[in-house]
């Protein structure tokens, strides 16, 4: 004799069919959140090993087969430097030439863009930062508190322990190939004491 | 019919064992259910978020796909997750934003057998480019080594328009070579630091080129 559906749903596990919604709930939250330390090729992981240790290096020319990470458009040459300012603030200085395209970004470990800044045409845009570890915001006295005048903008301080800083120079037509990589060459990035 | 008097100890005990190995089955089938759909619901719904991106966390125009917290600090759990899977790096939306097709403007996957033709008005932004990648977001190897343009190498028309062909075949005028690369992805990135970008409704409109299939072979 066929089960009729009102046995059906009389002899359901009703505890466990209201609990799927809620854990698949809960599973959903947790896989979303694990899902970017799980991945085993994060831009950093890719990048970190070429790169030298809080030193701007300009990457060749993006070619096909060594491209260091997807979606790398060769619209622009790039320079990066990976910083590590766990022992030490590291220094980034970059004059932004004044064209349009050029932009200097600082990234964390998991890719979050902590800092932009971006070229403005007609005028040179100078940069300079000041990475320092998350959990140490003090740069030391600064020249004003000695008594010191200061002779220019002071760096903007940027928290961030480990990541890369990449300055990103746009392809203008072959003309300019020497000037932009010019531009990428000026970009500076120093690990100091405290 | 025999009684249950009838029946001996062993049938008694036999009939009994039964009845709890098909309470555990049942018992066991409805925690495999529960434990598959859990699994099914929580992390299927939660690749697809972080793959394809929702209403919550993408801008769509046309065939174009934007996520609007690319690079930021701030950027919920789906964008993060999204972009440290492709393991790419975002430049933070407030001065830049890359938007990617997968499809023409009809919807059809964009395939190297086929050519396009991609053409807009010069969008009001600073700066801009169009690469395209094969859809693992490697370029297309080609004898002239061209794999993007960008508002400054780009050929603009007379009437501001641009037109960007994608063939295996050379084009005149703006041709970026696809050829061998199976399914294609394309990427028009836009920078501007004066303004966040594609506010205005009609800004949209005028500012996101269009893919038109040409011919397939």
């Amino acid at each position: 004799m066929p089960i009729k559906l009102s046995d059906k749903l009389k002899n359901a596990n009703w505890q466990l069919i209201i609990a799927a919604p809620v854990a698949a709930g809960i599973l959903h939250i947790c896989a979303t959140f694990a899902a970017p330390y799980l991945t085993g090729a994060s831009a950093y992981s890719r990048l970190a090993p070429a790169l030298p240790l809080n030193k701007m290096e300009v990457l060749r020319p993006i070619k096909p087969g060594k491209e260091p990470i997807p979606f790398l458009s060769p619209d622009a040459r790039y320079a990066m430097c990976k910083f590590d300012t766990s022992h030490g603030p590291v220094n980034v200085a970059a004059m932004l030439p004044p064209d349009a395209g050029w932009t200097l970004t600082v990234h964390s470990q998991q890719g979050d863009n902590l800092y932009a800044a971006v070229s403005t045409p007609g005028r040179i845009t100078p940069v300079s930062l000041v990475l320092v570890a998350s959990d140490d915001r003090f740069l030391g006295v600064t020249p004003e508190a000695r008594g010191i005048a200061r002779g220019k903008q002071p760096p903007v301080p940027v928290s961030a322990t480990r990541g890369i800083v990449v300055v990103r120079g746009p392809d203008n037509g072959f003309a300019y190939q020497g000037r932009v990589l010019a531009g990428l060459k000026e970009a500076r990035c120093s690990g100091r004491t405290f | 019919m025999l009684s249950h008097s009838s029946l001996g100890p062993a049938h008694l005990i036999l009939h009994k064992a039964q009845k709890q190995v098909a309470a555990l089955l049942n018992l066991l089938g409805d925690w495999a259910a529960f434990i598959g759909a859990v699994l099914i619901l929580g992390l299927v719904s939660s690749w697809y978020m972080i793959d394809s991106g929702t209403l919550l966390t993408t801008e769509r125009e046309g065939p174009w796909v934007s996520w609007t917290s690319a690079g930021r600090a701030d950027a919920d759990p789906y964008t993060r997750a999204h972009f440290a899977r492709l393991g790419s790096l975002q430049i933070t939306t407030e001065i830049a934003r890359s938007y990617v097709a997968y499809s023409d403007s009809d919807g059809g996957k964009l395939h190297s057998s086929c050519d396009y033709v991609v053409e807009g008005g010069e969008p009001g932004t600073s700066w801009w480019s169009v690469t395209v990648f094969d859809d693992k977001g490697e370029l297309i190897a080609n004898p002239i080594d061209r794999y993007t343009f960008t508002s400054q190498s780009i050929a603009i028309r007379p009437d501001g328009t641009f037109a960007v062909a994608l063939s295996r075949e050379a084009r005149p005028g703006n041709w970026l070579p696809t050829g061998g690369a199976g399914r294609l992805a394309l990427v028009f990135t836009t920078l501007d630091a004066r303004a966040p970008l594609l506010t205005a409704q009609e800004d949209k409109e005028n500012t996101l080129p269009g893919i038109r299939l040409v011919k397939c072979r």
